[in-house]
This record gives structure tokens, sequence and C-alpha cells, in this order.
């Protein structure tokens, strides 16, 4: 078996476990806390009988082990439960809200890679002169506000005094676009839609950017400090002495070994994005998991509860094994080695 | 014979805190084309700053002052541009370093450097002819499975393979001048023995020109044509390595011979670490090309 093969498949062995082990967790803390569900999805005027049957209905009056054993039986049949809030099947409504969501962090992160790095490399190629302290100064700053700071202050700056961007929402409501797949970027091109496409990307910038900004900031002094530690190793020398460009020196033979360890925090980083989407998504009105999040919580809505925390999880897992992979593709010693990492 | 390389007065301070700190106090020195010459001292005497002036490296560090004359193939090195000094770097000059297996980088393969090494001199060589031209230099070292090392990381071969790797990329894209920087010292010593015979070798039958910087004598004993001996900064005595060994006439190349350990006797005698008779005036035994 390929290293990578067996590192892939005790990834998702573990990523199982920790699933596993977040749901048991997340189904006793939301029926551990105070508040009957029942009482509160139907309403102060209904009568002990039909509170009761609610009751009965949702096997709340089961021992918690047992409740969690239908639960159990329920997601491996792929069915999450009804949501009290919407009153629809849960995975209607994760299938609705998610797509908005991982767009918003997927755009974010792209923005994080492909602008953390650069700076990063930059910074290192010119460590000790101008550009690497503006770089350091910025990043400095990024990293010193959360995301939804930055993202009240971006919509100020660009969507209300300087009105270059829309102010909220995913797309202008002129803009009638069939969902297929949820992700507007793809639905406004499989539409056809051009101008629709372009609305789509000018509302996605300001919350991307602000989500990403402190992703950018850590990326890039994260890369600098590898670079600068890299810079002193023997076979960069070794490249200097062989006449290479200073430039291509920075971009291949000094980026590559550091972008290695780097790389383990950018994917903390993108999966983090994924809760900082939360107040981001507030700020700016998006339309995704996280209004849905906020409304089943306040509500109890035990279902639909557990089936954004599961989903979120999963999210998080997968993001980890893809960069757990990306690091053994690009890092030979794990490509090649023979034991188990 | 016309010199190669011709370094005259050469002076080095670096910029600190506290004024200038010189580290070579005009040094000269000669290789013809084709010659072996050794730089020999201690740690700190100024070998290695030396080479890294010839490879034009040190031009680029802003604290480095440094004035005299480095001409190399008739072209003074220090009124170059910092483009004209890369060019030279890789295609008529090149390096060999202390530690192979940490000079040749880890994210990359054997071969893919290989690569990179002979598009220096010759940008348009394809994939094909990088690789039939690896196999060729690495054939030249003795290496006899070059398709093995080629696809190898240097992480997996041991350091002597990579030294072998290093000697066939330096010496693949036909240089005028090989600087090496106490090569192999960090291998273990019949590895070195055995590498710097093969490299040796290699140099006669290309008709390389070597500046050997080392502080082990016996080791330039059977490399050199000619020795430098550096202290603190100064040439203190030179000459053909025959002459020069047998009759070593400055104190200093005196006692840095007196201090090779040898198996039999009585271990280390005791050598002054500065002497008064070391600032003594430079001694040649003639034989500069």
């Amino acid at each position: 078996m390929s290293p990578v093969l067996r590192l892939l498949l005790r990834r998702l062995g573990i990523s199982l476990i920790v699933l596993i082990g977040v749901s048991m967790l997340i189904f006793t803390i939301a029926r551990v806390i105070p508040g009957d569900p029942a009482r509160i999805a139907l309403g102060p005027n209904a009568t002990p009988e039909q509170v009761a049957n609610l009751r009965a209905e949702m096997h709340l009056d089961e021992p918690l082990v047992l409740q969690y054993g239908h639960f159990l039986a329920d997601v491996s049949r792929g069915d999450l439960g009804t949501s009290l809030y919407t009153n629809r099947p849960v995975t209607l409504d994760i299938a609705q809200f998610l797509p908005a969501t991982l767009e918003l962090v997927l755009i974010a992160g792209i923005i994080m890679v492909a602008l953390g790095l650069p700076l990063g490399i930059l910074a290192a190629r010119y460590r000790g002169r101008w550009p690497d302290h503006l770089i350091r100064i910025f990043s400095l700053l990024t990293v010193s506000a959360p995301s939804f700071v930055w993202a009240v202050i971006l919509m100020l700056l660009f969507a209300f005094y300087l009105p270059i961007f829309p102010i909220a929402g995913r797309i202008s409501d002129i803009y009638d676009i069939d969902r297929h797949t949820g992700f507007l970027l793809i639905d406004t091109l499989l539409a056809g839609n051009i101008a629709a496409f372009g609305d789509a990307i000018r509302h996605l910038i300001l919350p991307a950017v602000a989500l990403a900004l402190s992703g950018i900031g850590q990326a890039a002094r994260l890369t600098r400090a590898n670079m600068v530690e890299t810079y002193d190793k023997p076979y960069i020398e070794m490249a200097q002495a062989y006449g290479f460009f200073p430039s291509r020196i920075a971009r291949i033979y000094a980026f590559k070994p550091s972008l290695i360890p780097s790389l383990t925090i950018i994917g903390l980083d993108f999966a983090a994005m994924l809760g900082n989407a939360f107040l981001v998504e507030a700020v700016f009105a998006w339309p995704g998991l996280s209004r849905y999040g906020v409304a089943v919580i306040l509500r109890k809505d035990l279902n639909a509860i557990m089936g954004t925390v599961l989903i979120i999880a999963l999210t998080f897992l997968i993001v980890n094994v893809i960069v757990d992979l990306l690091i053994a593709f690009l890092n030979p010693r794990i490509r090649h080695s023979t034991r188990a990492t | 014979m016309s010199a190669l390389l011709s370094i005259s007065d050469l002076h080095l301070g670096f910029k600190g805190l506290s004024g200038i700190n010189n580290v070579l106090h005009g040094i000269s020195l000669n290789i013809a084309q084709g010659e072996r010459v050794a730089l020999v001292g201690e740690s700190g005497s100024g070998k290695s700053v030396t080479a890294r002036i010839v490879l034009g490296l040190l031009q680029e560090t802003r604290s480095a002052r440094i004035s005299g004359a480095v001409k190399f193939d008739g072209n003074d090195i220090s009124a170059m541009n910092p483009k004209a000094r890369a060019a030279l770097r890789g295609t008529d000059m090149s390096m060999i370093f202390q530690d192979p297996t940490s000079s040749l980088n880890p994210a990359f393969t054997i071969g893919r450097q290989f690569t990179e090494v002979l598009r220096r001199r010759d940008p348009s060589m394809g994939a094909d002819a990088c690789q039939e031209r690896a196999t060729k230099m690495l054939g030249e070292v003795s290496i006899l499975d070059p398709n093995r090392v080629l696809n190898a990381y240097a992480f997996q071969l041991s350091g002597g393979m990579n030294q072998r790797v290093m000697i066939a990329m330096a010496l693949a894209n036909r240089p005028k001048l090989l600087l090496a920087d106490e090569p192999g010292t960090a291998l273990d010593v019949s590895v070195q023995a055995q590498t710097l015979t093969l490299m040796r070798n290699l140099v006669a039958d290309h008709g390389t020109a070597v500046l050997f910087i080392s502080h082990n004598l016996g080791v330039v004993r059977e490399f050199a044509d000619r020795v430098y001996v550096i202290y603190r900064g100064n040439i203190v005595e030179d000459g053909p390595t025959q002459a020069l060994f047998s009759d070593p006439r400055h104190a200093y190349t005196r006692a840095l011979m007196s201090a090779v350990p040898r198996i039999t006797g009585a271990g280390l005698p005791e050598v002054p670490e500065v002497s008064e008779d070391f600032f003594a005036p430079q001694i040649s035994h003639g034989g500069v090309a």
C-alpha cells in the first residue's frame, strides 16, 4: 500500500471517530440545556396533552442513550429529521443554506492563499528593506482585528461612503437565476447570464475580503518567517553560487521547502473561516448557514442544531484531510517514507 | 601561461556598529588555467570570504566593503554589475560546499536540480538532453545507477553519494574555475578521501582550475599544485606544494603543520594561539604563473 493511501485511510478513520465524538457532545449539550423543545415548538397556548404527544413523537421521554440510538439510525439512513423552525427536513434546509456559506468561505480561502503567500515571499525576498516593513505592518494590522470588525469597516468604507460595492446580500433582486447547485457563481454561468455573474462577484468581494483579511496576514507572516529561516540554509547559498536569479530563488528554491510547515496552519485558518463566516454573514445579511444556525439554536430546534453542527464539523474535517494530502504530496519525506506518519 | 584568476591587493571589511571590521588586509593570489591551488588557514582567517568574493556573492552584501582587483579570465569582477557577475556563476565558475546533503534542496529531486544547473549554460536544453547529460556526468563520478539517483531526493542518498552528485553538478557546465570550500568536511574521512581523489582526477581530465579552501594540510598536500597560507586576512607564505611542505619558513606555517595530528608520536603539540612571529612578512617560494 502506498504511503499516501495509508495516510488517507488513517485520516478518514480518525475523522469518523471525531465526527461521532462531536455528535455525542452536541447531542448531550443540546438536551441538557434548560427549556423544553416541544413546549417551545408548540407555543404557549398548546395543551399539556399536545406537548406530551410531541415529546413522545420526538422520543424525548426516553433515556438519552436510546435517543442517541434513534438519532444514529436516522443519520445512517441520511435522515437528519425535521426542523421545528422551518417545518421542513433539516437536510433540505442545509442544502439550501450551506452553498452560500461554502461559496463565501471558498472564495475567501482562495483570496487568502493568492495574496498571503506572495506577500510572504516578497517580504522574505526583501527582508529588512522597505517592502518587508510595509508587508509586516499590513500583516500585523490585519491579524489584530477579528473578521467581523473588518466586515463593518469595509462595509462602511466601500459600500457606504464610497458606494463601489453593494452593501448586503448575494445578488441583486433584478436577476432571477435558477438554483441548480446553490453556488451562485456556478448557477449564473449555467444560466449563461454574464451580467448576473458579475453582480454576484461584486456582492461576494467585500464579505470574502473581510473574512480573508486576517488569514492573509497570518499566511504572509508565517511564509515570511519560514522563508527567512530557509534563506540561511546551505542549499540557498548553493543556488546563489549557481547564479540563479534572486526572484527565482525566492519563488522556487526557498519557497517550496518553506511552504510545507506553513500549509498546516493555513489549512487550519481556512477551516476556522467557517466559524468566522457566521459573524461576517450576519454583518452582510448573507443568506448562509449562520442565520439558520443562530435561529435554530435560539429556538432549541434539536434536529436542526445537530444537522448544522454535523455539517460544519464534516466540512472542517474534509478540509483537514485535503490539507494533509496536499502536504503529503508536497513533502517528499512523507511521500517516500515507508513508515506511517 | 596567463592567469585565469588574479587577485591583487584585495581588502574586505564589514561595516558594523562600531565602525569597519577588517577581514582581509590586501591579499594577492593567482591561479593559472587548469591549476589546482589551495588556500590554507584556520577558521576565521578569511579563506571562505575570499571564495565568495571571487563568486561575486559577497558584493551583494550591503555591509561588505571591498577594494582591490579580482580579475577572472581577463575581466575585472569588481567592476561588473551584479547581473554580469551572476552570469559567470554556474557557467564559468562553480562551487562545491562543505556539507553535500544540506547543500542540495530537500524539496526537489536530484534530476530536477541537475536540469536547472544544466540550463544555466544552455536554457534551451530539452528534458531528454538534460537527462542524458546528467546520466553521463554521474557516470563520470562513478555512480553506477544514475537513474535511481536522478529520481531520488538528497535525504534518500548517502553523504558520499551526495558529494559525488555535487561534484558532477559543479563540473557539468565545464567551468573554467571550481571553488571548493572545505569539500566533504562533513563526511567521514575515508569517504572524503575517496571523493577527493575522484574530484582530483576529474578536474585534471577537464583541465579545470581549482581554488581549494581547506584547513586540512594532509588533504591539501594530496590535491594541490600550489599552496597559499592565510593567517588573519594576510597571506603569509606561498609556493609549490612540494617546496612549501618540505621547507616551511613562516612561523605560522610551521605552527599549522605541527598541529596536524599523527597516529604515532605524543599527540598534539602546543601551538600558540597568536604569536608575534605569525605577523612576519610574506614568504614566497616562487612558482607563480
